[in-house]
């Protein structure tokens, strides 16, 4: 019951919200932010209820929905429990970020909001193929009203590239899920599917395909840059917070574990793609004159460590992939509720326009700051306990070639680039005039802002709460990909040896950076 | 035979309908009785049809009556469902659409009562020739009905190119079944399914089941026998435009599902891929055309064209599920078809119409009440869940892929990916532009709210529960 409670309690939302707007812009805004905190608090639960010591989905619900194989079946585990609180927690976040920037239908804006909560919730948490697929689709629906009407200018341009590029990836995967059904006894649960299956390459392509545009891995990217400038700050918070995840949660669900020969055969191609994609969004990023185009361009090219160490097979890259996919939910967003703040101010995200602006906005330079330093990832903030285990687990993985796991780890010089390099032209040198006047971060900006960076620093710090909770369920993933489907064995023992190796140095590590902390 | 054999009980739905055409008869002879009443009357009439045809379907109440000519069975009695909520809600959308002006309101009902019992016998059609009846009893009144304004040149151009061009379909249909009576020996669908046996097929057949998917495919507007929809919607009057769009389009559909599942099942390695092939032509034009549709009504027109291609893949698949999909999908598609229009209809102004969909711009702030069934409507037909829209394409996709059709459903999912760019530019409209003329909408008529609000409850109400449909859906597979 709590698993639903928490889906479906912003959904109420938007109902309440529907029945009282009358009342007002602040009952309004109160009820969206009470609702958000409230679903929050709850979602908790999920967290202390979790047990950590099995792999099974738990607080898991299922009641028949349609006769034929359709359950209403929702659990958690390791996997989606983060994804879930990630989404519980932006949520409130972006009702209190957006709380005096909406002009016009702000019932409306918050009704999507929190509609779309409730789909991402649910996509997070089906365990039947038909739910997975309605929230899928009906989470469209209000993404497309906040970037089509609170949008900028091209907006309508960028929410119909967005909604028609995931309609499209989302046909193929209905086909996938109709075709699957069929080899599952007449049912979608997912929880009764095990391979092999019939055609399993195009299944797995089909599946795919659907969550690779969602990601975006390169060459599925290009709706990316287009929906995040035009979003309004808050979309674009959603859009590369939790958005994006459902792709890389669709591969970690279901292309790897339900489909592993597949993915061993399409390893060296979806790798290049991803190593492309980290290459290729941080040179990009490097010459975007815009803020925002930068960040969405930075989205790419950490979206692709994150496939990277999906693809590793590694327990350790893809636990890595999964905090990281966190991280980059926290420090993205934070990046674009930040550039936000700076356009309520300036109506501007042209660098050139910036400069100096540490002088007058010191509060504001020093979160940005952390920030830059998180979504680079300096040692002792979130982003580098994520990428070194996604690098580290792909190099000793074997999945593939070494080479790919070099080019990456230009990636991460990259992203020192253009990130130091942005927030120098923007922070330091000559203030310019017009932006003598501008005004600090107020009161509830920080508040915005002062959870995020909590967690920026305790991830970094201390990660072990998140990714001993997740350890489980990625090892079942593990088990399956590593698996040949005919004998059930570990195809190298020896990597048994490499990861208890791994493990130990990055313990190791963690400590050392905990000691300097408390220095 | 004697009149007392016959079993009356079997006919009942048929008989309140003719009965109620008769009271709507006379009653439009006394000027005094305000017309709308006859509406009223036509939807109590429907109404008590509906609930009748709904106590039979669930009590089992069939049979074959008149020489095995007239067979009520859950299949029939499924598509009255379809034919006789499609009769209400235009009622009930028609209602305000007719009161202005002098123009005559109690024909109008009549024809729609006449049309109505048409697909009815189509429905329960045991014989060719009783199809063919019902065909041209439904036809002969949608012709009137689409030239209904006569001092508007649009609707006497409608109706008179839906005149010959039905004309000519009725031709192909009847020769098509002259021909099968050649080659079987009788047009009786049982006997015909007996006389077509696996390895005796006399080109005769053949040649006449072409001729019959010819006819059809004009009835139900499927490419390239679809020239006349968009002509004919446009100029009709909206209200009878969504009437041809739904009932009709059901009933064509019933009797196809009728003869070729039960009559030439047997020939079915002949017509499954030309229905494939159908399908997925009829998908793909209508969505690309309506892309660049500029008038509401024509963009209808053309989606409507590519909804009765997903029909077809139910058809193509040629299963029980197949069938019992199509049947859903029929029936979801009539609500929600008929909501859009009822939707263009509540976005009058005092000049009559406003069919661009660039007037539609700004309506999401100044008629929220518009916009939103508008909205919920072409999502619906977009097929985005939790509609019922979503639902009715879900199970022909599964239904074709339980026959191994993998490319017909990848067209049709992408195709659905398409539609949704035509269908969503309205909601872009209505919500994302800014008019440029500020257009004065008449306020709305109650009767017409009640329609939407109806079909809206539909909507979503088998989105979110399918079941309640599903089941009755596939429990009517003959």
């Amino acid at each position: 019951m709590l698993l639903s409670i928490v889906i479906f309690l912003p959904l109420l939302g938007v109902i309440a919200i529907a029945l009282l707007r009358g009342l007002g812009a602040s009952a309004v805004k109160g009820i969206a932010l009470a609702i958000g905190l409230i679903t929050f608090v709850i979602s908790l639960g999920l967290y202390t209820g979790f047990n950590a010591d099995t792999a099974t989905f738990q607080l898991v619900e299922q009641k028949n929905w349609i006769p034929g194989g359709v359950s209403y079946h929702i659990g958690i585990d390791g996997i989606s429990l983060w994804l879930v609180l990630l989404t519980t927690f932006l949520t409130p976040v972006c009702i209190l970020a957006a709380w005096n920037s909406v002009e016009k239908g702000l019932s409306g804006f918050m009704m999507s909001l929190l509609a779309l909560e409730t789909g991402m919730l649910g996509v997070f948490c089906s365990l039947d193929l038909f739910l997975f697929f309605v929230f899928w689709e009906s989470m469209l629906i209000p993404m497309y009203f906040l970037i089509g009407i609170w949008g900028g200018e091209r907006r309508i341009y960028a929410t119909v590239k967005f909604v028609l590029y995931t309609m499209a990836g989302s046909a193929l995967m209905l086909v996938g899920i109709l075709a699957l059904y069929f080899q599952n006894d007449n049912s979608f649960d997912l929880t009764t599917l095990s391979g092999p299956f019939e055609h399993s390459d195009l299944l797995f392509l089909a599946f795919f395909i659907a969550f690779a545009i969602k990601v975006p891995l390169f060459p599925f990217h290009t709706w990316l840059p287009d929906a995040h400038v035009e979003a309004p700050t808050v979309g674009s918070v959603i859009l590369a917070g939790v958005l994006l995840k459902m792709g890389t949660y669709g591969i970690i669900r279901f292309c790897l574990p339900l489909f592993p020969d597949a993915a061993d055969k399409y390893t060296p191609l979806i790798v290049t793609l991803a190593v492309i994609g980290i290459i290729y969004g941080a040179l990009v990023a490097m010459v975007q004159p815009d803020l925002k185009k930068l960040v969405a361009y930075s989205s790419v090219s950490h979206l692709g460590f994150v496939v990277l160490g999906l693809f590793s097979k590694d327990p350790a890259g893809i636990q890595g992939s999964m905090l990281q996919m966190v991280n980059h939910g926290l420090s993205t967003g934070a990046l674009f509720l930040l550039v936000g703040m700076i356009y309520e101010r300036r109506h501007s995200r042209m660098i050139v326009d910036f400069g100096g602006l540490s002088k007058r906005m010191p509060i504001f330079a020093t979160i940005f700051m952390i920030v830059t330093l998180s979504s680079i990832g300096l040692p002792g903030l979130n982003g580098f306990v994520g990428e070194y285990m996604i690098l580290a687990g792909s190099f000793v993985g074997q999945a593939f070639s070494k080479v790919y796991v070099v080019f990456a780890t230009a990636g991460v010089i990259l992203a020192a680039v253009y990130m130091l390099w942005m927030f120098q032209r923007v922070m330091f040198g000559t203030l310019d005039k017009t932006n003598e006047s501008l005004p600090d971060l107020n009161a509830r900006e920080i508040v915005v802002m002062l959870p995020i960076l909590l967690f920026i620093v305790w991830i970094g710090v201390y990660p072990k709460p998140f990714l001993s909770k997740m350890a489980k369920s990625v090892d079942v993933v593990v088990t399956k990909v590593q698996a040949e489907p005919a004998t059930g064995h570990l195809k190298n023992p020896e990597m048994q040896d490499s990861r208890l190796a791994l493990q130990e140095t990055q313990r190791a590590q963690r400590e050392k950076i905990e000691k300097e902390a408390q220095q | 035979m004697p009149i007392e054999a016959i079993n009356w009980q079997l006919l009942m739905p048929e008989l309140v309908i003719a009965l109620t055409l008769i009271i709507v008869l006379v009653f439009d002879l006394f000027d005094a009785i305000s017309k709308t009443v006859l509406g009223w009357m036509t939807i109590v009439g429907a109404g008590i049809a509906l609930w009748v045809s709904i106590q039979m379907h669930y009590a089992g109440t069939v049979g074959v009556e008149f020489n095995q000519m007239f067979k009520v069975d859950n299949f029939s009695l499924f598509f009255n469902i379809i034919f006789l909520v499609s009769t209400i809600l235009v009622t009930l959308i028609s209602m305000s659409y007719l009161d202005r002006g002098d123009r005559k309101q109690g024909p109008y009902y009549l024809l729609i009562l006449l049309a109505t019992l048409g697909m009815m016998l189509m429905a329960a059609g045991n014989e060719l020739i009783i199809v063919f009846l019902g065909l041209e009893l439904m036809s002969l009144s949608l012709y009137v009905l689409a030239g209904y304004f006569r001092d508007s040149p649009a609707s006497s151009e409608a109706g008179m190119k839906y005149l010959l061009l039905g004309a000519f379909a009725s031709a192909f249909f009847l020769y098509g079944i002259a021909l099968i009576y050649g080659g079987a020996g009788t047009t009786s669908v049982p006997e015909i399914a007996q006389a077509i046996t696996a390895d005796d097929k006399s080109p005769l057949l053949l040649a006449g089941m072409f001729l019959l998917v010819v006819g059809f495919g004009f009835k139900v507007a499927i490419v390239p026998f679809h020239q006349w929809a968009p002509d004919v919607y446009e100029g009709a009057p909206t209200t009878i435009a969504a009437f041809i769009s739904a009932g009709p389009k059901a009933a064509g559909f019933a009797a196809f599902l009728r003869i070729f599942m039960e009559a030439l099942p047997n020939l079915q390695v002949e017509w499954g891929g030309v229905l494939i092939l159908l399908a997925m032509l009829t998908m793909t034009v209508g969505n690309i055309v309506a892309i660049s549709q500029t008038n509401i009504k024509r963009m209808l027109a053309y989606s409507s064209i590519a909804h009765a291609g997903y029909v077809l893949i139910g058809l193509a698949a040629a299963n029980d599920d197949g069938i019992s999909s199509a049947m859903l999908y029929l029936l979801i598609y009539c609500v929600m078809n008929i909501g859009a229009f009822g939707a263009v209809i509540l976005a009058r102004t005092e000049d009559g119409e406003s069919l661009m969909i660039s007037d539609y711009a700004g309506l999401g702030t100044r008629k929220p009440l518009l916009a939103m069934f508008m909205t919920v409507m072409l999502l619906s037909l977009a097929g985005f869940p939790p509609t019922a829209g979503f639902v009715g394409k879900f199970y022909l996709f599964k239904a074709a892929i339980g026959s191994e059709l993998y490319l017909l459903v990848i067209v049709g999912a992408i195709n659905t990916a398409i539609s949704a760019f035509y269908y969503l530019r309205v909601v872009v409209t209505m919500y994302m532009r800014e008019p440029e003329e500020e257009l004065e909408f008449t306020p709305y008529a109650s009767t017409l709210v009640i329609g939407l609000v109806i079909a809206a409850i539909g909507v979503f109400l088998i989105g979110i529960l399918p079941s309640l449909m599903l089941t009755p859906a596939q429990n009517s597979v003959f």
